[in-house]
């Protein structure tokens, strides 16, 4: 509270600069916290508008605010209250010590102790610390006046629209840099270069929790519009930290992911399974032994598992483009699915398990390949009320 | 613990003002039901082909290009040597109803044919130079064939006046190669009903690769017609 009746003294002082008396009893009067005023001789030495001004001291909105605020920060104290005790209750029922308990293991407790099988993950059982869970919220807005601090405030997203007006004033500032760059003929910074290769800009959900603003697509279309601007200009790397914000790297490395050391099985052959290899409905493991003399063995039968010549072309691709072909045996369990995404599922196999088996220059060129990513694409589902997931019946006109 | 989630999620919408609720709703469950079957937009095309990797590596932009996500090559693609991107749209091409190994299997037997023919004409060859012209390759002979039907200019119709003009103007590499094949294919299926689609088929790319042929003569015909209307081709501008 002191705090804010600090911030009151300024503009309250140069407007009674000359009611010397008044003003002394005005703070005198609020800061022992009774805002009416019943004092006669008060309101006689006073003019009508340093009446108004004064009742407006804690505006209707600041009121509500603070209320609010208490409210929140009360049930917000609650809830972490209640998760901490919840917490330790987890801890004591997984026989582990409550004191470090992390949020890892409360994942790991809940999804031991409520096991799901709900196919969204976002549906099943959880347990977050409140936080997470309830939205962030803006500060006061406005000073007990119910004057707004920020300079946007009356387009409703004073967040937003600053992050724009900053982006067109960079804009400006590059374009005028280049200007004079140009104006003195000199030469452009060599090292001076803006990399946004490995990052992509912020999405939608991820810029509004961002800004604590709800914004529209077309709002975000146009942030978008103008990041892209600035980043595209020649000088855009002077304001690198500025775009820096408003980028996430996509950060999956596939080389940091560790690559498995093959085990040694009887015979002294070095050898590797895969599990889960997924592609449509097909599911299966596939197991690679090295030194080998390329047999392929699927379900027990050999590369005729397959009729299509097209099945049987995927089986062998990745073994044909790292060249190992003939070196390795290749042994696979497969079920479910067709006869496509069974393949497409031993082609994933075979080219996770020859990680093991190549140098890294194969590897990255396997990455370029695309061997290395997982086709998590599904049949998509049929609508209501269409023939198909995308189809629609031909247009009547009655 | 998670049903006393609920329960508080319940009893908060008193609490919390009614353009919060929705929010609250999409941080706990985030229904997503129309969950993206597609790719990201960054993830790069993959680059599978041996002699294509081979370029990449001579310009070093092979290690950059690692960086980011790749898709996974389509279930038709890969780096074997037989595999053709053109044989592949050809095959599309000819797919009805989603059968491909049908599709693949026509025009395997096309090119059969066209081996069979090219063989015995190179049998039949009496000197060693005319033997030397008799291109045996049946993938050579399709790509010869399309390169051959492909138009330079096509007609689009303009409005002009009330009146629709048949305007003269470029065409890009994608439209022409789809006209391409599809003349090839529309000249096979105008075909008696004894005659296979392999062997008819195997003609049309036989006379097409030759610059013969009904559908060599229907892209002339276009050329014709384009070169007739050219008083028209201010209209794409004016």
């Amino acid at each position: 509270m002191s705090l804010i009746i600090k911030h009151l003294f300024i503009p309250t002082k140069s407007l009674c600069a000359n009611f010397q008396q008044p003003l002394v009893r005005n703070i005198t009067r609020y800061s022992t916290k009774s805002p009416v005023i019943s004092s006669n001789n008060v309101l006689n030495s006073l003019t009508d508008w340093e009446t108004l001004n004064k009742k407006k001291k804690v505006s209707k909105a600041m009121k509500a605010y603070l209320e609010r605020a208490q409210e929140h920060d009360d049930f917000m104290k609650r809830q972490q209250f209640e998760y901490n005790i919840g917490k330790r209750h987890l801890a004591n029922m997984m026989g582990e010590d409550p004191e470090t308990f992390t949020q890892k293991d409360v994942d790991r407790a809940i999804e031991y102790l409520f096991p799901s099988g709900i196919y969204d993950p976002a549906a099943r059982p959880l347990m977050k610390p409140p936080e997470e869970i309830f939205p962030a919220r803006k500060a006061a807005e406005f000073d007990e006046a119910g004057r707004p601090h920020h300079y946007l405030f009356y387009t409703g997203k004073p967040n937003f629209f600053k992050v724009m007006f900053d982006a067109a004033e960079n804009i400006q500032l590059s374009y005028i840099f280049e200007d004079k760059v140009l104006r003195k003929k000199a030469t452009p910074d060599p090292d001076g270069t803006l990399n946004l290769s490995s990052s992509v800009w912020l999405t939608k959900d991820q810029l509004e929790q961002m800004l604590v603003e709800n914004i529209t697509d077309l709002e975000y279309d146009n942030f978008k519009l103008v990041m892209e601007r600035l980043a595209s200009l020649p000088y855009a790397y002077r304001h690198k930290e500025f775009i820096e914000k408003f980028r996430k790297s996509l950060g999956s490395q596939r080389f940091a992911l560790e690559i498995p050391k093959p085990s040694y099985d009887d015979n002294g052959r070095a050898f590797i399974t895969t599990y889960e290899c997924l592609r449509k409905k097909a599911r299966g493991d596939v197991t690679l032994r090295s030194p080998g003399t390329g047999k392929i063995t699927i379900n027990g039968k050999d590369l005729t598992y397959f009729d299509d010549i097209q099945s049987r072309e995927q089986v062998v691709f990745p073994l044909i483009f790292t060249g190992m072909q003939d070196k390795v045996d290749v042994e696979c369990n497969i079920e479910g699915g067709g006869p496509s995404g069974q393949a497409g599922a031993i082609r994933w196999g075979i080219a996770w398990s020859l990680r093991s088996f190549v140098d890294t220059d194969m590897l990255q060129r396997m990455q370029v390949a695309g061997l290395l990513t997982r086709d998590n694409r599904r049949r998509e589902r049929k609508k209501p009320g269409q023939p198909g997931a995308r189809k629609k019946a031909t247009w009547k006109k009655r | 613990m998670a049903n006393k989630m609920k329960i508080i999620k319940k009893s908060m919408a008193w609490y919390y003002p009614n353009y919060l609720l929705p929010k609250i709703r999409g941080v706990i469950q985030c229904r997503d039901y129309a969950r993206n079957t597609t790719f990201q937009s960054y993830y790069q095309n993959p680059v599978f082909r041996k002699e294509d990797q081979a370029k990449l590596i001579e310009s070093s932009e092979l290690s950059k290009i690692a960086a980011f996500p790749v898709k996974p090559p389509a279930a038709c693609e890969t780096s074997s040597v037989y595999h053709d991107p053109i044989v592949n749209k050809v095959i599309n091409h000819i797919m009805e109803m989603g059968k491909k190994s049908l599709a693949r299997s026509l025009i395997e037997k096309a090119f059969e044919n066209i081996k069979r023919t090219q063989i015995e004409r190179y049998h039949l060859a009496s000197t060693q130079q005319e033997k030397d012209k008799i291109e045996l390759d049946p993938k050579k002979i399709l790509h010869q064939a399309i390169e051959n039907s492909k138009p330079l200019l096509q007609l689009t119709p303009i409005k002009r006046g009330g009146i629709t003009y048949q305007v003269p103007g470029p065409i890009t590499e994608n439209r022409s190669l789809f006209l391409a094949i599809k003349w090839l294919l529309e000249a096979t299926y105008e075909k008696e009903r004894t005659v296979h689609f392999p062997e008819q088929f195997a003609w049309e790319l036989l006379d097409a690769a030759s610059n013969s042929g009904k559908v060599v003569k229907r892209k002339q015909d276009l050329h014709r017609l384009c070169e007739a209307n050219r008083a028209y081709a201010h209209y794409r501008w004016q």
